[in-house]
C-alpha cells in the first residue's frame, strides 16, 4: 500500500486491541479487551467482519494456530499489525490528536 | 477435566457452516465461539449457554451472508478516498437494500405495523381477485374455450335470461344455415338416477346431440364420443362420463369403458370418459345422446334446448350474431305462429353460464377490497410522513454532507419497496388461508351452479396481481412522504433540531389522510352493515311460515318407473303410509318443491284478466298435498285449502297466495275465480287464498304463487315435509327408511331440516356478509390506528409547546381539550365524507342486490356514532399523555 489509510472508529479500536495483546491476538481476547476498555458491548459479527477488512486492507496478518479440544478440534486464528497497520494506526492517532489540540479544557474536564 | 466436554447445538453449528464459506475463518469463528460456550455452561448452564450459542450463529449467519452478498468499504467518514486506487463503484441495488433495512430494523415496531397492515389489506385483495378470476373471469378453462358460443332465441316475455329455451326446430334451422359458426349443438338437462352401483345417486347430467364434444374441442381421456347414429331412438343407450364421476364412483378404473351402468333403471352403455375441466354445461358428469323422434325435430312451439356453438376461422360473436339475427328475422316472418316473439341472443360460454348473481357480489368484494387497500396505504403514508419528520436532522446531516436530494428519495422508495417486499411474503400465506376459508365457506349446494370453485387456489395470477399492488402500493405511500422529508431546507432543521418542522403542511397532509380513511371505514362499515342487515332479515325474518321442527327429503321420481302420475301418486301414499302413526310425526305433507329451494316459474292464464305482452304471467306453481299449509303454518286466509276430496276425477282447484290474488284481482275476492296453466288447457278454480310465503331468498314477500292439489297433478320432482313434535332430526333415519322401504333404487336428494334447506340457500349470500364484516372490521381497525398515530404524532411535536403553556398556567384539563379538539375535528370531518359517501353507496348497493338491502338511515346514523366515539377514544389517549407530563421535564427535554 503506497498511501496511509486512516481507520475508522471500530477499526481504531480494534487494532489498538491486537497491539496491546501482541501474540495473544485472537478473536475471543480480542473481543474481550475492547469491551473491557470501551465499556461497550462489541458483536462478534462486527468484529469479525472488522478484521476480515483490516486484513484486506493489509493493516493485520494473520496465522493459523494450533487445534486444541477446548476449541472442538478448531485452530485459533491469530492476528498482528503489519508495518502498514502500524502507519495507519499512527496516521489516524495523529489526525484525531491534531484536531483534539487545544480542546483540553473541554476533553480532560470531568 | 473428567466428564466429557459439553458440546454446542449441532444445527446451529451447520448453519455456521453453511455461512461461513472461508474454511480458515470458519474454523476460527466456530473454534472461538466453542471456547466462550465452555466457559458460559460452567456459569450458566447449558440451557442459557445453547441459547447463547443459538443467537450468536443466527447473528453471525447473516453478518457474513451480508458481507459476501454486499460488497463494503470501509465507513466515508474516516476514509480518504483516492479516486486512482479504488475505482468508483458501480451503483448497487443491494447496497441501498442494506441500507433500507438497517432503516427498518432500527424501528421494529413501526415496521411490524406496515408491514402487517399492507400484508392484511394485499391478502385481502389476492382472495378477492382470485374470487372474480376463478367465478367470473375465467371460471372455465379448457384450450378453445373462448371460441364457443351459446345461441338462445327466448321469448320477449320470459322471465330472466333463458339459454335453454331454444325449440329443436329452430336448432335444425340453424345448424343448416349458419356458415359463422362451424359446428352447432344442443343439450337438455337429463340429471338421471344412477343405480346398479353401490349406492343409487342422483347425478347432473345432459342429453346432448352428437356434435356437442366437438363444438367444445374436448377430445375423450378414454374410449370415444357420441356417433350420429347414436342419436336415434333405440341406438341411444351410451353414455359418456366426467373425468370426477370416473374417479369419485369408478376409482379411475380404465375399465369402466363397455361396462353398463343403470340410469333411471335402463341399462346404458360407457362409451367414454371426459378429461377433467370438461364438465359443460353446469358440472355434468354425465352425457347421453339427445335421441329426440324425427317429429320433435320438426317443433317450433317448445323450447327446451340450450344450443353451442364453434366460430368458424376468422368469425366473431358479433358476426355470428349478424348471421343469426338474420336467420331468426326470417324464421320470426314464415312462422308467425310459435316465433314472432322470439329474440336472439349470442354470448360467450364463459358468460352464458356465470351465476349471474356472482358479478355484483364479486364487484361489491372487490371494490371493499380495494377501499382497504386504499385506507392502509393512507395509514402507512402516515405513518411514514411521521417518521420522515423525525429524521428530519438526518436528511439535513446526510444533505449538509453532499447527499443529493434524489438519492434521499430513492432510498426512501428503496425503504418502501422492502417494506412492501416483506408483506408480499407475509402475504403469499395469508391469501392462500383466505382462499382455502373461501372454499371451505361456500355451500356444497351451489357447488354445480358456478363452475370455477375448483379455481380458488393460490397461483400464478393472483402472484402476479398481488406483486403488481404491491409495487403500486409502494408507489402510492412511500412517494409522498419522500418528497415530503427531503423538501426541508437544510440550514432551518439543524438548527432547530428538528422540533418546528412540524410544518403546516405537513400536518395538512396528514389530516387529510387520517380523514379519507376515517370516511372510506364509514363506507365500509355501512356497506357491511346493510349486507349482513339484510342477510339476517333474509335468512331469520319473517318468512310466512314456520320454519322449525321440520323434516325434509328432496328426491326426483324420474324414468319409466314413474312415468304414470297414478305411479307417483301411489308412491307418495305408501311413503305416507309407513310414517303416520309415529309418535314423533305431526303433520305429514308432500309438495312439488319446498320454500327457498330453486323451482321454475309456469305461465298462467287468469281468466277474464287481459295482460300485455310485456306483463310477467308467470307464477311459482306449488303441487301440494292437503296438509302442506298445516305442517308449514301457512294461514288461511279465505276459502278452504286442498282436501282428500280434490282427487283426479272431482273439479280441479287451485289456492293462490295473497299476492297473487291481490295483483289479478285487486279489491275483489279471487273465491271462484278460475285460472289455467295453458293457453287452451282446463279451468282451475279458485277455493282458497292463503298467506304469501317468502319463497326464496332476495324475492319480495308478492312473489305469485299458486298451489295445485298434488292429487290432481302429481309432480317428477317431489319434497316430503314432515312437522315434528321434538327435534326434526329425529326422524331423520325413519324418513329415509320409508322411502328406501318403498323403492330402494331411488335416491334421495336431499335429506335435511327446513332451517338448514334457508340456511344452505342462504350460504353464499351469508358468506358474503360475513367477509364483507371481517374486511370493513379491519378497515375500521385501520382507522382507528390511523387518528391514535396522528394524533401522537401530532402531541409529540407539541410538546415543548405544552410545557411552555402549563409553565404560564395552563391546566392539564385545557390542554386535554385542546389537543383533543384536533381529534374531533379530524374525526367530525371524516365522518362528514363518510355519511355522504355511505349514503351514495348504499343507493348503488340497494340496485346492485336486488333489494337485499334498503336504505337504512337510523342505522347508517348509528354507526356514524359509533365510529366517532372510537375515534374520539383513540385520540384522547395520546392527548392525555401529552397533557400529563411534567412540564419542568419537557422543558428541559432536548
Amino acid at each position: 500500500m503506497a498511501k496511509t489509510s486512516y481507520l475508522g472508529e471500530f477499526e481504531y479500536a480494534v487494532m489498538l486491541a491486537v497491539t496491546h495483546l501482541g501474540d495473544e491476538a485472537y478473536g475471543v481476547p480480542i473481543r474481550e479487551l475492547i469491551e473491557e476498555r470501551t465499556g461497550r458491548p462489541v458483536a462478534r459479527g462486527a468484529l469479525y467482519t472488522a478484521l476480515e477488512r483490516l486484513e484486506t486492507k493489509g493493516c493485520l496478518r494473520s496465522r493459523m494456530g494450533d487445534p486444541t479440544p477446548e476449541r472442538g478440534g478448531r485452530a485459533r486464528r491469530y492476528f498482528s499489525v503489519t508495518p502498514a497497520g502500524l502507519r495507519a494506526v499512527k496516521a489516524t492517532h495523529a489526525a484525531l490528536a491534531s484536531l483534539s489540540k487545544g480542546l483540553e479544557a473541554i476533553l480532560e474536564r470531568p | 477435566m473428567t466428564s466429557p466436554l459439553p458440546a454446542p447445538p449441532a444445527a446451529a453449528e451447520r448453519l455456521l457452516r453453511l455461512t461461513i464459506r472461508d474454511a480458515e475463518w470458519r474454523d476460527a469463528v466456530t473454534g472461538d465461539l466453542r471456547e466462550e460456550f465452555v466457559h458460559l455452561v460452567r456459569r450458566l448452564g447449558p440451557g442459557a449457554a445453547r441459547q447463547w450459542y443459538w443467537r450468536q450463529a443466527i447473528g453471525l449467519g447473516i453478518r457474513f451472508t451480508a458481507a459476501r452478498v454486499v460488497p463494503r468499504s470501509a465507513p466515508r467518514r474516516w476514509q480518504v478516498r483516492d479516486a486512482d486506487m479504488e475505482p468508483r463503484r458501480a451503483w448497487l441495488p443491494a447496497r441501498d437494500v442494506l441500507y433500507a433495512w438497517r432503516a427498518i430494523a432500527h424501528r421494529p415496531g413501526l415496521s411490524a405495523t406496515i408491514v402487517g397492515t399492507l400484508a392484511l389489506a394485499l391478502a385481502a385483495n389476492a382472495t378477492v381477485f382470485n374470487l372474480v378470476d376463478a367465478l367470473y373471469l375465467r371460471p372455465l378453462r379448457f384450450p378453445g374455450v373462448e371460441r364457443v358460443v351459446i345461441v338462445s332465441s327466448a321469448p320477449n316475455n320470459a322471465p330472466g335470461a333463458q339459454h335453454n329455451s331454444v325449440a329443436p326446430a329452430d336448432f335444425r334451422d340453424w345448424q343448416h344455415e349458419s356458415t359463422t359458426l362451424s359446428d352447432l349443438a344442443a343439450a337438455t338437462f337429463w340429471d338421471p338416477n344412477m343405480s346398479g352401483v353401490d349406492e343409487p345417486e342422483q347425478l347432473p347430467g345432459f342429453l346432448v346431440s352428437p356434435g356437442f364434444f366437438r363444438v367444445l374441442a374436448a377430445e375423450p381421456l378414454l374410449g370415444r364420443t357420441f356417433l350420429d347414429a347414436e342419436a336415434i331412438p333405440g341406438q341411444d343407450r351410451r353414455v359418456v362420463l366426467s373425468h370426477g364421476l370416473w374417479t369419485r364412483r369408478f376409482g379411475s378404473d380404465p375399465a369402466v369403458v363397455g361396462r353398463t351402468i343403470r340410469f333411471d333403471g335402463e341399462p346404458y352403455e360407457v362409451i367414454g370418459v371426459m378429461p377433467s375441466g370438461i364438465a359443460i354445461p353446469f358440472g355434468a358428469e354425465a352425457w347421453a345422446p339427445l335421441a329426440y323422434p324425427e317429429e320433435r325435430w320438426t317443433d317450433r312451439s317448445r323450447g327446451g334446448l340450450m344450443v353451442i356453438g364453434r366460430l368458424a376461422d376468422g368469425q366473431t360473436i358479433g358476426t355470428a350474431h349478424a348471421e343469426l339475427a338474420a336467420i331468426v328475422e326470417r324464421q320470426q316472418r314464415e312462422y308467425p305462429e310459435t316465433n314472432a316473439r322470439r329474440s336472439l341472443t349470442v354470448v360467450s360460454l364463459t358468460r352464458g353460464l356465470a351465476d349471474g348473481f356472482a358479478a355484483p357480489i364479486l364487484a361489491i368484494w372487490q371494490a371493499a377490497a380495494i377501499l382497504l387497500l386504499v385506507i392502509a396505504c393512507a395509514n402507512i403514508a402516515n405513518l411514514l410522513l411521521a417518521r420522515g419528520a423525525e429524521r428530519q436532522q438526518e436528511f439535513a446531516v446526510r444533505m449538509a454532507l453532499g447527499a443529493g436530494r434524489l438519492g434521499l428519495i430513492r432510498q426512501l422508495l428503496f425503504e418502501g419497496a422492502v417494506l412492501a417486499g416483506m408483506a408480499m411474503l407475509v402475504t403469499v400465506p395469508l391469501a392462500a388461508a383466505g382462499m382455502e376459508a373461501t372454499r371451505r365457506g361456500m355451500p356444497t349446494t351451489i357447488y354445480r351452479w358456478v363452475p370455477g370453485l375448483d379455481f380458488i387456489r393460490l397461483d400464478y395470477t393472483v402472484l402476479g396481481i398481488t406483486l403488481a399492488l404491491g409495487a403500486l402500493a409502494t408507489l402510492v405511500f412511500s412517494c409522498l412522504p419522500a418528497f415530503q422529508a427531503t423538501r426541508a431546507n437544510a440550514a432551518h432543521a439543524l438548527r432547530d433540531g428538528g422540533r418546528t418542522m412540524a410544518g403546516a403542511s405537513r400536518t395538512w397532509i396528514g389530516k387529510t389522510l387520517v380523514v379519507g380513511q376515517v370516511a372510506l371505514a364509514v363506507c365500509l362499515v355501512a356497506g357491511a352493515g346493510l349486507v349482513i342487515g339484510g342477510v339476517d332479515r333474509a335468512v331469520n325474518g319473517v318468512m310466512g311460515f314456520e320454519r322449525r321442527n321440520v323434516m325434509t327429503a328432496e328426491l326426483r321420481l324420474d324414468g319409466r318407473a314413474y312415468a304414470e302420475p297414478e305411479q307417483r301418486r301411489q308412491f307418495v301414499s305408501q311413503v305416507f303410509e309407513r310414517l303416520r302413526g309415529m309418535p314423533a310425526v305431526d303433520t305429514l305433507a308432500a309438495a312439488s318443491s319446498l320454500p327457498y329451494t330453486p323451482a321454475g316459474s309456469d305461465r298462467i292464464y287468469p281468466e277474464g284478466v287481459a295482460l300485455s305482452d310485456a306483463e310477467v304471467r308467470s307464477a311459482r306453481v306449488q303441487r301440494v298435498t292437503p296438509a302442506y299449509f298445516d305442517a308449514l303454518r301457512i294461514p288461511l286466509l279465505e276459502g278452504r285449502v286442498f282436501t282428500d276430496a280434490d282427487h283426479p276425477d272431482a273439479p280441479l282447484v287451485a289456492v293462490v297466495g295473497r299476492g297473487f290474488a291481490e295483483r289479478y284481482w285487486p279489491g275483489r275476492s279471487a273465491i271462484g275465480r278460475r285460472i289455467r296453466t295453458t293457453a287452451d288447457g282446463p279451468w282451475l278454480e279458485v277455493v282458497g287464498v292463503v298467506g304469501d310465503v317468502v319463497q326464496d331468498l332476495l324475492l319480495d314477500r308478492g312473489t305469485p304463487t299458486m298451489y295445485r292439489a298434488a292429487a290432481q297433478a302429481p309432480a317428477l320432482p317431489t319434497a316430503f315435509i314432515v312437522r315434528t313434535a321434538g327435534d326434526p332430526r329425529n326422524v331423520r333415519g325413519e324418513l329415509r327408511r320409508a322411502i328406501a322401504a318403498v323403492d330402494p333404487e331411488l335416491p334421495v336428494l336431499h335429506l335435511r331440516t327446513m332451517e338448514d334447506v334457508i340456511a344452505e340457500r342462504a350460504g353464499g349470500i351469508t358468506h358474503l356478509a360475513r367477509v364483507l364484516g371481517a374486511m370493513s372490521a379491519i378497515a375500521l381497525l385501520l382507522a382507528l390506528l390511523g387518528i391514535y398515530s396522528l394524533m401522537a404524532y401530532l402531541s409529540s411535536r407539541r410538546t415543548q409547546e405544552f410545557g411552555v403553556r402549563m409553565a404560564l398556567g395552563a391546566t392539564r384539563g385545557s390542554l386535554r381539550r385542546l389537543s383533543l379538539g384536533h381529534a374531533a375535528f379530524v374525526t367530525g370531518m371524516g365522518l362528514a365524507v363518510g355519511a355522504v359517501l355511505a349514503a351514495a353507496l348504499n343507493r348503488v348497493m340497494s340496485s346492485a342486490l336486488f333489494g337485499l338491502v334498503s336504505i337504512d338511515l337510523p342505522s347508517i346514523a348509528m354507526m356514524t356514532a359509533g365510529i366517532g366515539a372510537t375515534a374520539l377514544a383513540a385520540g384522547w389517549l395520546p392527548a392525555r399523555r401529552a397533557a400529563s407530563m411534567d412540564p419542568t421535564e419537557v422543558l428541559r427535554m432536548e
